[in-house]
């Protein structure tokens, strides 16, 4: 039963990274059509950029947190208008290959600028965690659990009770009525690959203190993540969230109780599964053509 | 095989076999030799991919997986369990294109992302075993000692085997766009419906592009492995789909000679740029921007880019087109009155029963009954919303019926998907046209020639041809055969489709709104069409709001409101009753 | 112009190698030359790094002592791109190059694995890095190892462990890359023949982001000692955090990488008080001190394994190629095989009949941090 609550307590800190990145690739996803394959990146730049401000340069903490966001922001921006603008009008195909050309951009470019070697960030706290019981609880874990419900709670508040949120799922919903209805479109994309990128940026600021800071570790985490959207049902934000909790806790009992090496499979082997015997995700989403 | 190729096949059997005799007798050192070996091989892994993205329009993430399904094939096969090369690789080449089939059969109904996602599902899982099952595998060390035949024992003789199923899988690929099959996942990468609707089995064409494309795959690894001796699982890995992918792209996907170009090009642009590489990273990062650039600027790849300015001109005008004939030979239709149950009227072609769908609450159609009689013009108006384009599209089978029934000549087909239905006689058009765009107006046609069961046209590509030509000609669109569907006005897209639904010899023609959109004097024309068309004595169903043209071509008349029948019979006598005139006429 | 089978030959090698004969072309006949394989590009770029530097600092004390045969000697340099196919180009574009005399390889077993057939086609020494033991035992003549295999690693994990700690009850945790399994099945055998026990073998993927059912296992085992082989500097920190989290005190003695630079600063306080085995330790002797001093005089890193390694591989070919008098690739390799008592930075090289150069390892400690010589364990069987 110990096991089981630490296990437990592990596989649902897992799985709120997991949740954490596929919030941003089913904003994107809801605003173009498009799985933007460079998402896991974001977040591996932004622990980077926290890297270069927190620990080379010697910044508050604060500081150096709210400039590596102001560079996601602009890293979205950039992005938007360079890796899927041009090709807004083909279909999803050159643009997801074009996302993939960003990724591997972006892990090269920190690569040939900061080297290979894995970094240190340190966390937000100095205790590094609790003893509750049994369990111990990582206090970084519990932060990014946190965090996760907490933004959760924002992009509801955002798109269900303010004005931009409604233009912005007017938008994702369709493009022609909403152009029609004089939301300015392409400032909605450019608004969601922004938030997106920054979402991103968190998500890799806040596993970086427990993962450590490596090229490697924005892919790793955004396999798994997308994996959660289509556990989820693409372009549903409750069952990406839900998708990324699962794969976390499936992964940590399976490793604990079947096979850690398989581990990496079993992500994959659930969605699998996912897909033949309900395409249409936790909660459904329409996977029909509209004739 | 047909004439016109024949040519093109001796051109590149020369072609190919001074290639494969320069692989074979030239004494290269190794490390050329390394570098063309990896090339060939990768390039039948690309030719694989070009069928997949380029002829079909899906993804494939997962293409290195399937490499190393031929490879790992090849290596254990040969080097653990002492079997005969010829038979591992074929065995390779089964087990990936039975994976691929799978695969395909697993998730190609639900096509874009989820293909995407559930090819690199299947690229992990297969590193992750490769990595694991090591009594099987061995492990992560990888397999040494390949075996090859001993005929081509040597590197050089290996390379040339190589080199030569380079030049044979190159041909399959080049020919592929037109056969039947390759006209099939053209169409179903320009418009899915409209294949379906042009008879296209479009999911079995799609798992065969699929089963091809790792087919191919594990055709070029079988050959990797024997040409290097050693296999391991970080040979195969995600990143090496995405290079295969790029590969493909980069040379550009409509041909096997931008796979070739793409392939050598990104094996030697590394050998070529290690100057770059001083700094970690620095080279990498150019290649994905590279692949952006690409994607943006050259769409269709080098090869596309470039074979613009080579492209051959448009043939010469076609000889005169024989008289395009529409009747069904004569024993069919009364075969079919004997046939079943639902043939209840005499001379009934297709009969709709109780015909209901609803969408969530909304009763679109809601227990709509009517009968086509056979060489009749007839109509099925209402105004906007009354569920008519609904109503045809659950008759065609592109939505299932929510209640009641369906018969073509008194055969059910209401459970059959819309491709199979096409088989049974029904060939329509849409409302907003849905031409396959980057053909010909001529292969747009032939793939309606083309659908099963049609009885007109013998087999083989002549009788194909010349049909689909007739229809052009019968549209008054023969001369413009050769052209590609962009360059024709939206009238004349019109007519070519309805060229494509009259070469396909169906017992019923569906036009869903064929006026909409054309200006007066293409009206007329169509008009006139119409007419053209009633006179062969071909049965037709029709949908439009232009009352003039509706008057002046139907005999019968449906009419709907709100999902429901309001009125059936003569069109001049439904013209003329009240509720007809308040609901329709009076609304417009 | 006639076109012979040399000429078209030769002018698609130029196509595909312009670059390869333009140097060629510049190249001259008066130095001795030896080909590298290292990782320019990829993941292990900054380790190629490290080979390239401790090959070149060995190369300066070689032609500052008058070279080889009286000429200077070469180093000419191909990029493995971190891939196996890499290795095999690598290999064979300087394979092609018929004025080099002997090659360095790579310090991973796979791509040695990968280039072998090459290799044997080649027919000259090729000196390497790699630990899978069987590399050596394949009937390829060619390769030469120099540094210590697996079974060595594996013999003095397994006798620091139960005859210095006095632990018989082991957990081992280990990669599941080549690595890693190789490590496993060397300590389990030598734990094995001493009459210790394994109580859990537990293999991880490769960037693992969490390690807490491998250390719920270790608990539960009962191991009183863990034994183990990481491949990435970022796993074996977050494994060493959560075993320490998770209340794990048992001691450890585990493959280099425990000790390795990258990972006791990544892991901080959680690896402190850890043992390793390194090929490489800067106290272990006069001659990796001398070696450590001039490694510092060109680079700000502290100089490990992947440096000193090839360090020993261009002095001990070197001074075989003297010793041969020629640059005939069987008296050379004869040379090698014959050299004895070679004191370098790694150890003393006595080689055997398979190839193998070095039989033993140092044991270092994780003293808060500093990495500590604690002591040399050698085989002679």
């Amino acid at each position: 039963m110990d096991f089981f609550l630490q296990l437990l307590f592990t596989g649902v800190g897992i799985g709120a990274v997991y949740a954490l990145v596929a919030l941003g690739f089913v904003l994107i996803f809801r605003a173009t059509n498009v799985v933007n394959f460079a998402q896991g990146e974001f977040s591996m730049v932004a622990a980077y950029l926290m890297v270069v401000f927190a620990v080379d340069l010697g910044w508050p903490y604060w500081l150096a947190f709210a400039i590596a966001i102001a560079g996601m922001a602009l890293l979205g921006a950039i992005f938007n208008l360079l890796v899927y603008y041009p090709l807004r009008n083909r279909s999803y195909l050159p643009v997801l290959i074009s996302t993939i050309g960003a990724s591997i951009f972006l892990m090269n470019t920190v690569l040939a600028l900061y080297g290979p070697q894995p970094q240190v960030l340190p966390g937000w706290f100095d205790t590094p965690g609790i003893q509750l019981g049994p369990v111990y609880l990582d206090s970084q874990y519990l932060l990014i659990i946190a965090v996760t419900l907490g933004l959760v709670a924002f992009q509801y508040w955002l798109f269900e009770r303010t004005l931009l949120g409604k233009k912005l799922q007017a938008t994702s919903q369709d493009k022609e009525m909403a152009a029609l209805l004089g939301i300015p479109v392409a400032a909605m994309i450019m608004i969601t690959f922004v938030y997106s990128a920054v979402l991103g940026g968190i998500a890799g600021i806040l596993v970086a203190p427990v993962l450590f800071v490596s090229i490697q570790m924005g892919s790793t985490i955004a396999l798994k993540a997308f994996a959660a959207t289509i556990i989820g049902g693409f372009g549903d934000v409750a069952g990406a969230i839900l998708g990324g909790f699962a794969i976390g806790i499936i992964e940590t009992f399976g490793a604990a109780y079947i096979s850690v090496p398989f581990k990496d499979a079993f992500a994959f082997l659930v969605l699998i599964l996912f897909l033949a015997l309900r395409p249409q995700g936790i909660f459904g989403e329409r996977v029909a053509e509209k004739a | 095989m047909n004439a016109r190729a024949l040519p093109g096949l001796l051109a590149y059997a020369l072609v190919a076999v001074v290639f494969v005799a320069l692989a074979a007798t030239v004494k290269t050192d190794d490390y050329v030799a390394n570098i063309l070996m990896q090339a060939a091989t990768y390039a039948i892994a690309v030719f694989g991919l070009s069928i997949v993205l380029g002829l079909c329009g899906q993804i494939n993430l997962a293409q290195a997986a399937f490499f190393a399904l031929g490879a790992y094939a090849v290596g254990l096969g040969t080097a653990d369990y002492r079997l005969p090369f010829w038979l591992c690789l074929a065995v390779g080449i089964a087990i990936a294109l039975a994976a691929g089939a799978l695969l395909g059969v697993s998730t190609l109904r639900l096509g874009g992302h989820y293909l995407a996602m559930v090819t690199i599902s299947f690229q992990q899982i297969l590193t992750v075993v490769l990595i694991n099952a090591i009594g099987f595998t061995h492990g992560p060390d990888g397999v040494s000692s390949i075996g090859r035949p001993a005929l081509f024992a040597s590197g050089q003789a290996f390379l040339a085997l190589a080199v030569a199923a380079f030049a044979i899988s190159g041909y399959f690929v080049w020919r592929l766009p037109d056969t039947r099959l390759g006209r099939a996942m053209r169409a179903v990468r320009d418009n899915e419906l409209a294949a379906s609707a042009a008879g296209i089995d479009v999911f079995r064409t799609k798992v065969t592009a699929f089963a091809l494309c790792a087919g191919l795959g594990g055709l070029g690894g079988g050959l990797f492995a024997g040409g290097f001796s050693y296999v391991s699982p970080d040979q195969f890995a995600f990143s090496d789909s995405i290079v295969l992918l790029t590969m493909a792209l980069l040379g550009g996907v409509s041909s096997p000679i931008g796979s070739a170009i793409g392939t050598g090009l990104l094996i030697l642009i590394p050998e070529w740029l290690r100057f770059l590489k001083s700094v970690p990273g620095l080279y990498l990062a150019i290649y994905g921007a590279a692949v952006i650039l690409i994607v943006i600027f050259m769409p269709d790849g080098i090869w596309g880019f470039v074979g613009r300015l080579f492209r051959p001109r448009a043939r010469a005008a076609p000889a005169p087109a024989e008289p395009l004939a529409l009747r069904p030979a004569a024993g069919d239709g009364v075969a079919a009155e004997a046939r079943g149950p639902g043939a209840s009227g005499a001379g009934v072609v297709l009969e709709v029963r109780g015909l209901a769908k609803y969408f969530g609450g909304l009763k679109a159609v809601d227990g709509v009954d009517f009968s086509v009689r056979r060489g009749e013009v007839h109509a099925l108006i209402g105004p906007n919303g009354s569920g008519k384009t609904t109503t045809l599209n659950v008759v065609t089978g592109l939505y299932r019926a929510t209640a009641g029934r369906i018969f073509v000549d008194g055969v059910d087909v209401t459970a059959l998907p819309a491709h199979k239905r096409t088989s049974a006689g029904l060939a329509r058009t849409f409302q907003n046209i849905r031409l396959f765009r980057s053909m010909t107006a001529l292969e747009n046609v032939v793939i309606g020639a083309e659908r099963e069961g049609n009885t007109l046209v013998e087999a083989g590509h002549g009788a194909l041809q010349s049909r689909a030509r007739a229809a052009l000609e019968f549209v008054g669109l023969g001369s413009r055969a050769h052209e590609t569907v962009p360059s024709f006005s939206y009238g004349h897209q019109r007519l070519i489709e309805i060229a494509r639904a009259l070469a396909a010899n169906p017992t019923v023609l569906l036009l869903d709104e064929p006026a909409a959109g054309l200006n007066s004097s293409e009206k007329k024309a169509l008009h006139d069409l119409l007419d053209r068309i009633a006179a062969e004595g071909l049965t037709i169903l029709i949908i439009d709001h232009d009352m003039t043209l509706i008057a002046g071509v139907a005999e019968h008349l449906t009419v709907l409101n709100f999902g429901r029948r309001i009125a059936d019979g003569e069109t001049a006598e439904v013209l003329r009753q009240p509720d007809v005139v308040t609901a329709y006429l009076g609304a417009s | 112009m006639k076109l012979t089978r040399r000429s078209v030959n030769s002018g698609l090698g130029a196509i595909l190698a312009a670059p390869a004969i333009l140097r060629h072309a510049w190249a001259d006949d008066s130095t001795i030359k030896i080909g590298i394989v290292l990782s320019v590009t990829g993941p292990a770029a900054d380790n190629g790094k490290y080979s390239l530097t401790g090959a070149k600092i060995a190369l300066d004390r070689v032609n500052k002592a008058g070279g080889a045969l009286g000429k200077q000697v070469q180093l000419i340099t191909e990029d493995d791109q971190t891939t196996n196919p890499g290795a095999v180009l690598a290999f064979s574009k300087l394979a092609a190059q018929p004025d080099i005399v002997a090659f360095i390889g790579s310090i991973r077993s796979t791509q040695n694995h990968a280039m072998a057939p090459d290799i044997l086609r080649t027919g000259k020494p090729v000196c390497f890095g790699g630990t899978d033991p069987k590399l050596t035992k394949m009937g390829n003549p060619w390769l030469i190892r120099f540094r210590p295999n697996d079974t060595y690693s594996g013999r003095v994990i397994a006798s620091y462990g139960v005859e210095t700690l006095g632990k018989k009850n082991w957990a081992i945790v280990n990669s599941t890359d080549a690595f890693g399994v190789g490590g496993f099945n060397a300590l389990s055998a030598s734990l094995e023949k001493i009459g210790a026990k394994v109580a859990l073998d537990q293999g991880y993927p490769n960037q693992s982001q969490d390690f807490t059912p491998v250390v719920l296992a270790i608990k539960s085992s009962g191991a009183d000692i863990i034994g183990s082989y990481f491949t990435f500097d970022n796993d074996i920190a977050i494994f060493a955090r959560q075993l320490r989290q998770l209340g794990v005190t048992l001691p450890w003695v585990g493959s280099p990488s425990v000790v390795a630079t990258n990972p006791v600063k990544l892991a901080g306080a959680a690896l402190w008080g850890t043992y390793g085995v390194a090929d490489f330790a800067i106290d272990s002797s006069p001659e990796a001190k001398e070696f450590a001093r001039l490694y510092g005089e060109v680079s700000k890193t502290p100089p490990d394994n992947y440096s000193s390694w090839t360090y020993d591989a261009i002095g001990v070919l070197c001074a075989a190629i003297n010793k041969a008098g020629s640059t005939d690739p069987g008296k050379i390799r004869e040379a090698i095989l014959s050299t004895k008592g070679y004191k370098g930075a790694e150890g003393e090289y006595n080689f055997d009949a398979n190839g193998d150069g070095l039989h033993g390892y140092n044991i270092v400690r994780n003293e808060k941090g500093t990495i500590v010589f604690d002591k040399h364990i050698e085989f002679t069987d």
